[in-house]
């Protein structure tokens, strides 16, 4: 186990190496930060005048270094527009960020798993093909066409629900629904045909055979059985849900997270937030996807025992 | 008798009450951009323009209900020259900053000579292209202080009025870092995160990006702010703000597209108000590019653009086309007069056969989103010069291009930083300005001469020869064609009255006394 935990340590610490470069090159191929930050007019003099001050005038490698270093001594410097420390800036944008995903994962897990386990168990049933349009039909829904149709009917219509900020339990509705629409669909799907393949194995047969009732027949032997194919999905997608998919969310609801702060600082060209924004949602990343890794490590004795010998 | 009397009365009791009800009132604006920093001199963004005027004053300000601008006493009461060069200004007596100090003469010191005599990177680059002819501000007793410029100013109240020479204090801003008593570069980088001014709303919270929360100031030294409180909220969707406007969550939007207007006139509770914004969206042309020297090449380019066309398929008619680098903010500069810029196809086609162009590709360069309607329009005007037999190609770029020796032409915009045409063609195409020192408008002795004429000539005639005189080499070898004005509309509950004031730059929300009130129900 611990080789297995240290191995996946080491990937994540090489994972993280090359995002850290790939940034770093990444910001600076678009554009010089100057000519977005001192507004329309000018002269080549001024230009200079600020590069030497943003230090933009070392060379490219310098700076790299210069980057490198701060992941030991922890100091990212400055936004060039704020003239505060990234670190503080993206730190204000983090919990409600990480909020909102947790809420768009807990529900995509409390309708998603349920639902999935319908549609497998009653597929031949209305009650599964009702499941599954509902997955298909949040599959086919962009969140963004989601996130403005509830805004249209909810709020421009309704007044029922907020659509600004993150200030109230009700301002979570939406955003939530719109970030967990595509998940819920996948999930289903996936917690579907997992359970189509647990339900016809031998030890289930057995499992009834030897009198369990039949909700610890599903959960405890078909569920858990079928949570290793769904563990990797979940990862993959709400890692892939903390990278990018927060972005168009966020800038509808006007949810001040993270991901409205990459993009106002990509437009910018504000490196240096921009570096440690992706850097931080890299992290997030990978975090979730070692986490995972152990999880199967729990889920799956084989894996387990195997590691063990 | 009595009765009525006491009817009267209680109507007028209930009508005051009313008034200061609607007095203490708070205001809740979404707006489509909320600024990273906040601090006037540094700054020159539209963003940053919407917040400093409620929080911060000037020597002299300005009755902004009036195109072309009155001045009026600011901080400064009365003004005069004590020599050509040198005028003297008697400060306004009992100003407190919002934070409790006592405004005097150090602190106007102070803040002028930030920009003029500026050592931060940031406030040198801003003085540079608007306030190079001021020398030096000096205290002469706590309430005077004299400003010396380098050659006669004529502009002097216009330059005194700027943004970016309002006034803040010096003790407090030199010690929110390092050494209390000394002015460093991060005192200035700390100032633009905890702004403090004399204006009458003081700036209680500012989350950067995302909020300014402005409260009613209550010692300021003149007319009593209206709100009680302002709040500013960063509603980045042009959707969402437009509901949240709706559904009460704010009282008051800004950057409200054209398009998106007929949903505010169609909603009994919303309207809407605009002004055509002070500032051209321009296209250049990089007169040194190798395949575009010849003049008639640049002319033809130019001459073959409807602007009309693009006003009306664009901006529904609500633009305004200029007939030359001209607006009437200017006042007595405004020239519309001068024809300097014309759609003439045939003369194009005219001017292109003389020129012998054979057919090369000519290229436009856009960010995909930085101006409103910029890809749309370069897709029109290449459009428009394909049926004049010009060869163009829209190039979608990222990077800025002006200061790239192979770009051909692109879009760029020249705001009016203040109302005088040096506020606008001035930084922007003034001798070793930004256009000249980024290689692609190169000006002669003549140019030069006509400009200095322009900048320093004391009297308004003169002034507008010379200019007229400048807008003649602009048409004979044209660097710049300006497009058009574009149109900004702000949308609010239909009880709010509000709308930008003539007087104003580009995008100023202005919630000073007179500016904003409520209609009582």
């Amino acid at each position: 186990m611990l080789t297995y935990t240290l191995r996946t340590l080491v990937r994540m610490a090489l994972t993280f190496f090359v995002i850290v470069t790939l940034v770093f090159f990444a910001t600076r191929l678009s554009g010089n930060a100057i000519d977005f930050l001192a507004g329309e007019g000018m002269t080549q003099r001024d230009r200079e005048i600020l590069i030497r001050y943003y230090e933009l005038d070392r060379s490219i490698w310098d700076q790299y270094l210069a980057f490198l270093r701060a992941f030991l001594d922890g100091n990212f410097g400055l936004s060039f527009i704020e003239r505060r420390p990234v670190i503080q800036i993206v730190v204000e944008r983090l919990w409600p960020s990480a909020q909102l995903l947790l809420s768009a994962i807990g529900l995509t897990l409390v309708v998603a798993l349920p639902l999935g386990v319908i549609a497998a168990i009653w597929r031949k049933h209305w009650l599964g093909s009702a499941a599954m349009v509902v997955a298909f039909l949040g599959y086919a829904v962009p969140n963004f066409i989601l996130a403005v149709v509830m805004v249209l009917v909810f709020a421009y219509w309704l007044n029922w629900l907020p659509v600004v900020g993150n200030g109230t339990p009700l301002h979570f509705i939406m955003p939530t629904l719109a970030m967990s629409g595509v998940l819920i669909a996948a999930l289903t799907r996936f917690t579907r045909n997992a359970m189509l393949d647990v339900l016809g194995q031998d030890f289930m047969r057995t499992a009834r055979a030897k009198g369990l009732p039949e909700r610890a027949v599903i959960l405890r032997h078909g569920l858990r059985n079928a949570s290793i194919t769904l563990l990797s999905v979940i990862g993959l997608q709400i890692a892939g849900l903390a990278a990018s998919g927060s972005v168009v969310v966020e800038s509808i609801f006007a949810w001040p997270g993270i991901g409205d702060l990459l993009v106002s600082s990509a437009i910018r060209r504000d490196y240096p937030v921009l570096q440690f924004g992706v850097i931080t949602v890299a992290i997030a990343v990978i975090v979730i996807n070692a986490a995972i890794d152990l999880a199967y490590a729990w889920a799956d004795p084989r894996l387990r025992h195997q590691l063990k010998g | 008798m009595l009765r009525l009397l006491i009817s009267t009365a209680l109507a007028a009791g209930l009508a005051a009450a009313g008034v200061t009800g609607a007095q203490a009132r708070e205001l809740k604006v979404g707006a489509a951009n909320v600024a990273k920093y906040l601090d006037p001199g540094r700054d020159h963004s539209n963003v940053g323009s919407q917040f400093y005027y409620n929080s911060f004053d000037t020597l002299i300000d300005k009755d902004h209900e009036k195109i072309g601008g009155e001045w009026r006493p600011g901080l400064a009461t009365e003004w005069h020259l004590v020599s050509p060069k040198v005028m003297e200004f008697k400060l306004r007596e009992g100003v407190t900053f919002q934070n409790g100090e006592a405004m005097t003469a150090g602190d106007v010191v102070f803040s002028l000579n930030r920009m003029y005599q500026a050592t931060f990177p940031p406030y040198m680059v801003r003085s540079k292209d608007r306030l190079n002819n001021f020398e030096k501000a000096e205290k002469v007793d706590d309430y005077t202080v004299r400003i010396t410029v380098k050659r006669e100013e004529p502009l002097w109240e216009t330059l005194v009025n700027l943004q970016q020479v309002m006034i803040i204090p010096e003790d407090y801003t030199k010690a929110l870092t390092g050494d209390p008593n000394v002015a460093e570069d991060s005192d200035y980088e700390a100032f633009s995160m905890a702004p403090v001014g004399t204006g009458p709303y003081a700036i209680s919270e500012f989350k950067p990006g995302e909020r300014v929360v402005y409260t009613r100031f209550d010692n300021f030294w003149g007319d009593k702010a209206p709100l009680e409180k302002v709040t500013v909220i960063h509603i980045p969707e042009t959707a969402s703000r437009i509901t949240a406007l709706k559904t009460g969550e704010v009282d008051m939007i800004t950057n409200v597209a054209p398009d998106q207007l007929p949903l505010i006139d169609a909603d009994p509770n919303l309207k809407a108000a605009g002004s055509v914004t002070p500032l051209f969206h321009v296209m250049i042309m990089n007169t040194n590019h190798p395949k575009l020297r010849d003049p008639r090449i640049r002319q033809a380019l130019s001459l073959a653009i409807d602007r009309d066309a693009l006003n009306e398929a664009l901006w529904m008619g609500k633009a305004v086309v200029p007939s030359t680098h001209t607006m009437k903010e200017y006042g007595d500069l405004y020239m519309p007069e001068l024809k300097t810029f014309e759609y003439n196809p045939g003369k194009a086609r005219e001017l292109l056969k003389e020129a012998g162009y054979d057919g090369f590709e000519i290229t436009y360069d856009t960010d995909a989103v930085y101006y409103t309607n910029g890809l749309l329009a370069a897709q029109a005007i290449t459009e428009m010069w394909a049926q004049v037999g010009v060869k163009g190609k829209v190039n979608v770029v990222e990077k800025w291009t002006g200061n790239s020796k192979d770009m051909m032409t692109r879009n760029w915009s020249n705001p009016m930083y203040f109302a005088d045409p040096f506020g606008s063609f001035g930084v922007m195409w003034a001798p070793d300005a930004a256009s000249e020192s980024e290689g692609r408008f190169t000006t002669d002795e003549a140019y030069r001469k006509t400009w200095d004429k322009f900048r320093f000539s004391k009297d308004v005639a003169d002034r507008r020869a010379a200019y007229a005189e400048l807008m003649d080499r602009i048409q004979q070898d044209p660097p710049v064609l300006p497009l058009y004005r574009p149109y900004e509309s702000w949308a609010m509950r239909k009880d709010v009255e509000w709308a930008p004031k003539p007087g104003h730059i580009p995008y100023v929300l202005d919630f000073r006394a007179g500016a904003i009130a409520f209609a009582s129900n």
